[in-house]
């Protein structure tokens, strides 16, 4: 009863954050931020069904994006030329639909094995269908893509979706039903044996069940949700090229799951959160953003491999115990000296790919061209990061402190 | 009348025959054990029992139906359950889970994306009853992976037994245990199996001459005997074939 009501209520808030974010922040740019980050959610969560709850790395899985996307475009026209007459707001389920359909026919091959297999077969299926979009041109619209107009629908309750406020609340409304359907599928038979295979195929065909076709379940589902997210993609820009579908997006889905978080429900919406943000927010400022998110993912590998969520739940222990407080201390003598550090490596990085030659930071005037400049950052660098190492036996202890069990570990349902 | 019925199995890898013929006959509610010396091919045979491999040739029947070269779900469906020699479990789920993943399919539940777990009180109470025979309870929510060595094996045996199947299959499922781990999981094999069908594949002979009806040696792929223990006791061609050996190497 009490994990219920602790379900129920996080569910609340989330729809709560959902509604209530564009109210705190109402700038165009905000909404349109909003907009990128409720499709990523739905994208990235649909990836995860196959990666971190089924065991299945794939490198193609714009496809079902991309599939929805040009539906969901093509059905915008349909309803601009009056061949069809419907609300803009079912246009996500089509999308979704297509997305089904696609995985349907592609899964009925590629799932029989997880492994390198699947993910070759992944990676192939999206370069054909990256290459055919720009073959099939009457489809696809070529190098060009193709564009609709999502205000020709009928108005649901006298809006037209001129805004993108307006398709903000749609796109939310999508991504919390979507949310909650990925989320009980994780609670259901097929959702549950999805797990079972990914940690043993074997096993799990000597207990009666069929390694292929629970991968195949999962990956349908992944592509209806997938085609989803495509659909929402396809309401918010109004328009859809060949990247949809190509390589490029299906490694940026990859890396959201990933550093999000791949063994934890939540990890996905994380990462899909925090590189919307840094794409859009940071490609603003810098032309190395691109760096900097390999960086993060480099990073992420090495020192977080459950990601963001996982770095999150292992403090679990710690705040059961109720010494989480133990750690603020530690965390801030390491981690300050450790962000200066970042902070100066960037700065260099910027530095030496700057065209005009000087920057200016906290109202100084850094010059490219000066050796104190340089002088001056290597040596920040270098006793940032040696106070950094000075710290971490002490913030290795308090972690040891605050993890060590002193009673019997509690049942932890 | 025989449950499972083994009709001159043979099984090669490539060029190498691995089993040579065998025939055997399993009467429902038996107790037998299958000996032999290392590499004889015990796990080889449960594996072409189970559906792991395919067999090369021969028939392989259970309650009259041909099971030969069905996949291994086809086989676990029909009431043939399994443990294996390595323990083979799911690392990350939970152990609650571990056994519940076990009861699905026998409670009907098939690939359904439609039914919530959380609200199969019948799935669940089952799941937490076999938890509690194979004394786990306290462990329901560890993931499994982090089982010491011996609670491994024994929810490797809960996995077999949650399906319900009416055979049961083990594969030196005390191996690697200290002596008064493996009396546990003796008395708990005993206990679990009570009125099903038991394979079992063992190597320490006081343990097989204390459960088995009836034992199988299997030497080189063949069967060489097929008896009740005292008779195999005191059988010469197994002392020379097997029994001689072990005792000469303990
Ligand atoms: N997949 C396989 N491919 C080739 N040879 C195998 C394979 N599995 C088992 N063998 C061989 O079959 C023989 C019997 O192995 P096994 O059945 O594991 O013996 P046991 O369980 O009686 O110790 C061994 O010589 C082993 O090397
Ligand atoms: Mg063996």
């Amino acid at each position: 009863m009490k994990k219920f009501l602790t379900k129920s209520f996080a569910w609340f808030g989330y729809l709560a954050v959902l509604l209530l974010l564009p109210q705190f922040f109402d700038s165009i740019l905000a909404v349109s931020l909003f907009n990128q980050m409720a499709i990523a959610i739905v994208f990235a969560l649909s990836y995860n069904m196959l990666l971190g709850q089924g065991g299945m790395l794939s490198f193609g899985h714009a496809v079902y994006f991309g599939l929805g996307g040009f539906l969901a475009v093509h059905a915008l026209l349909l309803i601009e030329f009056e061949t069809v007459y419907f609300s803009i707001v079912y246009i996500p389920l089509l999308a979704g639909l297509v997305g089904l359909l696609a995985a349907l026919f592609i899964g009925s091959f590629s799932t029989r094995k997880a492994g390198t297999v699947f993910a070759m077969i992944s990676l192939g299926i999206g370069e054909l269908l990256a290459a055919s979009s720009l073959i099939f041109v009457s489809f696809f619209g070529g190098e060009a893509g193709v564009s609709g107009d999502r205000t020709y629908g009928p108005p649901l309750f006298g809006v037209e979706f001129f805004q993108g406020i307006e398709i903000y609340y749609l796109a939310a409304a999508w991504v919390f039903v979507a949310t909650l359907f990925m989320y009980l599928f994780t609670q259901t038979p097929a959702g549950r044996m999805a797990n079972a295979v990914r940690d043993n195929p074997e096993r799990a065909e000597f207990i009666g069940y069929s390694a292929r076709r629970v991968r195949y379940i999962s990956f349908c589902a992944s592509g209806f949700f997938a085609g989803i997210a495509g659909g929402l993609y396809a309401l918010n820009y109004e328009f859809v090229t060949e990247e949809t579908l190509n390589a490029v997006t299906s490694g940026r889905v990859l890396l959201m799951a990933y550093i999000g978080g791949l063994g934890y429900f939540i990890g996905p919406i994380l990462g899909a959160v925090i590189l919307t943000l840094m794409n859009s927010l940071l490609s603003n400022y810098t032309d190395l953003w691109m760096l900097y998110l390999g960086i993060l993912f480099l990073l992420t590998v090495l020192f977080l491999p459950k990601g963001f969520a996982g770095f999150i739940m292992m403090h679990r222990v710690a705040w059961l115990q109720r010494r989480i407080g133990k750690l603020v201390l530690p965390y801030l003598a390491t981690g300050i000296p450790a962000m200066l550090f970042m902070a100066t490596c960037v700065l260099m990085l910027e530095l030496s790919h700057l065209e005009d030659e000087s920057l200016s930071v906290l109202s100084i005037d850094l010059s490219a061209s000066s050796p104190f400049t340089w002088i001056g950052l290597l040596l920040i660098a270098t006793i940032s990061m040696l106070v950094t190492r000075r710290t971490l036996p002490a913030l290795r202890e308090a972690w040891e402190f605050a993890n060590h069990m002193t009673d019997e570990p509690e049942s932890k349902s | 009348m025989s449950i499972l019925t083994l009709n001159n199995v043979h099984k090669r890898f490539g060029e190498t025959p691995i089993i040579r013929g065998v025939n055997l006959s399993i009467e429902e509610g038996e107790r037998h054990a299958i000996i032999g010396p290392n590499g004889a091919g015990k796990s080889t045979l449960f594996h072409l029992i189970s559906g792991k491999y395919p067999v090369t040739e021969g028939t392989i029947s259970l309650r009259g139906q041909a099971i030969q070269n069905l996949p291994p779900y086809e086989i676990a469906r029909r009431g043939l359950a399994r443990s294996f020699q390595v323990t083979n479990i799911f690392p990350r789920l939970s152990v609650f889970e571990n056994i519940r993943c076990g009861l699905l399919w026998k409670m009907g539940y098939g690939y359904s994306f439609w039914n919530l777990l959380g609200r199969q009180h019948d799935l669940n109470t089952a799941a937490r009853g076999i938890l509690d025979q194979i004394g786990l309870s306290q462990r329901a929510d560890y993931p499994a992976g982090e089982l010491a060595y011996a609670q491994q094996r024994a929810l490797e045996l809960g996995i077999a037994i949650a399906s319900g199947a009416e055979v049961i299959m083990l594969d030196e499922p005390v191996a690697g245990m200290s002596h008064s781990e493996a009396e546990n999981a003796v008395a708990l094999i005993r206990r679990v199996t009570e009125g099903k069908t038991l394979i079992m594949v063992e190597h320490d002979m006081s343990i097989v001459f204390d459960i088995a009806d009836r034992i199988s040696v299997l030497v080189y792929g063949e069967l060489i005997a097929c008896d009740t223990p005292s008779n195999i006791r005191n059988s010469e061609k197994v002392q020379e074939a097997y029994l001689g050996t072990v005792t000469a190497d303990e």
